[in-house]
């Protein structure tokens, strides 16, 4: 009977401090066994809904001609051309100095979002700096014009003074 | 599509049978090759942008023109991963567990077959094709712009660059000797559609090989290795590729003995994957290049 009470006694006193305490083992075990976080690529978007419809976004074969030509040293290399969207590599020597790229925004309306806030221009067009190698402008409300440095030696300013370099107009009487 | 691209580059691994062929390349284009694997580190490796929030916005545009079926990058995907397929599968299963070990190549021998001059030579040159059709699908080339692929052959850097030598060496020199390109020429040339037809790679490949009939698939397959011929002729002589060379770089990896060689083009045939695991990583180089001039 004495053993009993004193049983009792004591699960009166040690319960509020197993509960906790089971509590904190439970958690922990379930943790431990709680799947894995995801990869953060796992809830990418879908493709964003375009401002034209798919044929009318502009081949990439048509930016061609409106880039900057090569030579002083400077070789142009195409590198790719698809719908909405051609590029070229700038070499020198045999490295590689910058990307030079065009795109349709209409293809990637998000892309345009950042000329809002913009409040700068280079050649008259809206201008931005992305990152640490990358500057562009807007022309014609719809097309990017972008360099993106590949070696270090190729500044900001180089950026800026290869997009000039571009027929701008030429790619603005595209979409006016 | 099955795996989306974020997750083919993560998978790809750091260190097995089709890594340590690569590397022992090494001697013909010393640091030509990084093995560049994971998405963020090759966002991070291309662009060279640190910014997170940058390196989130790359990625998901990235992921958006991988999926778009239209953009063609799944079709150049499915060539890399299905000229490959066509080799055996030991592979990854049974070597798994031989990885950072020195194989013991004695213990496969039963298991391969070195094949004849003319499966050969159709291996290289449906190879050779892969790369012409993958490359304009990745670059937005007509695809049978041979012209095009060849004039770009001459920028082709880091892991194109191994892709190609990989081929010239493990399909070309290793199993048909270092004539391998006058010896496949002569090959092709009598080579007819119906034995073509009968080739289980083909087979496998035809519907994205340019040409109404197999006839003309022949001419086109004809054409792609007469236009790169001069070009992988160049390339082997520069770069003092023999046979060699290859397999005293390669026996670091393999304990392969010195008699046994005829049955090293077969080993490397069913035991690497090599342009699959460069392809995914050219693709994903593309794609990346293309996301950050897009966003």
């Amino acid at each position: 009977m004495r053993q009993k009470a004193m049983l009792r006694q004591s699960s009166r006193f040690l319960m509020p401090l197993l509960t906790p305490l089971c509590l904190a083992v439970v958690l922990f075990l379930s943790s431990c066994s709680a799947p894995e976080t995801g990869s953060r690529w796992e809830e990418t978007p879908t493709q964003p809904a375009t401002t034209v419809s798919s044929d009318e976004i502009l081949p990439g074969s048509q930016f061609n001609q409106f880039f900057p030509p090569d030579g002083n040293g400077y070789e142009r290399v195409y590198s790719q051309e698809k719908s909405g969207f051609a590029e070229a590599k700038l070499k020198q020597n045999g490295t590689d100095l910058a990307m030079l790229a065009v795109s349709d925004t209409a293809a990637n309306p998000p892309a345009v979002t950042k000329y809002e806030s913009s409040n700068r221009t280079i050649a008259g067009y809206p201008a931005v700096v992305l990152g640490d190698t990358a500057s562009s402008i807007l022309v014609g409300d719809r097309i990017q014009v972008k360099v993106l440095s590949r070696d270090s030696s190729f500044t900001a300013t180089d950026r800026e003074a290869w997009i000039q370099k571009f027929d701008l107009a030429g790619l603005e009487r595209l979409v006016k | 599509m099955s795996k989306s691209i974020y997750e083919l580059v993560d998978e790809l691994p750091e260190r097995n049978m089709t890594v340590y062929a690569l590397r022992s390349l090494d001697f013909a284009l010393p640091g030509e090759w990084d093995n560049v694997i994971g998405f963020e580190n090759t966002i991070g490796k291309v662009t060279g942008e640190t910014n997170e929030a940058l390196i989130q916005q790359i990625g998901e545009r990235a992921i958006q023109l991988f999926n778009d079926k239209s953009q063609g990058y799944q079709r150049a995907l499915w060539l890399y991963q299905t000229i490959d397929k066509t080799g055996g599968a030991l592979g990854t299963a049974a070597l798994a567990n031989k990885v950072g070990e020195k194989v013991p190549f004695l213990g496969f021998l039963n298991q391969i077959t070195p094949k004849a001059e003319k499966a050969q030579t159709i291996d290289l040159s449906l190879k050779l094709v892969t790369e012409v059709v993958a490359f304009c699908q990745i670059n937005g080339i007509p695809g049978d712009s041979i012209g095009d692929f060849v004039r770009a052959l001459g920028d082709y850097s880091g892991e194109s660059l191994m892709r190609m030598a990989a081929l010239v060496s493990f399909d070309g020199i290793v199993p048909l000797g270092p004539n391998f390109i006058r010896q496949a020429g002569s090959v092709l040339n009598r080579l007819g559609p119906k034995e073509l037809e009968e080739n289980s790679a083909f087979q496998r490949l035809r519907d994205l090989i340019p040409g109404k009939s197999t006839a003309q698939q022949l001419g086109f397959i004809e054409a792609s290795f007469n236009s790169t011929k001069d070009w992988m002729g160049s390339f082997v002589a520069q770069k003092g590729i023999t046979p060699e060379k290859i397999t005293r770089s390669f026996q670091k990896f393999v304990d392969i003995a010195d008699d046994k060689l005829d049955y090293f083009g077969a080993f490397l045939d069913i035991s690497t994957n090599y342009y699959e695991h460069t392809g995914v990583q050219t693709l994903a180089r593309r794609l990346v290049e293309r996301a950050i001039a897009e966003i």
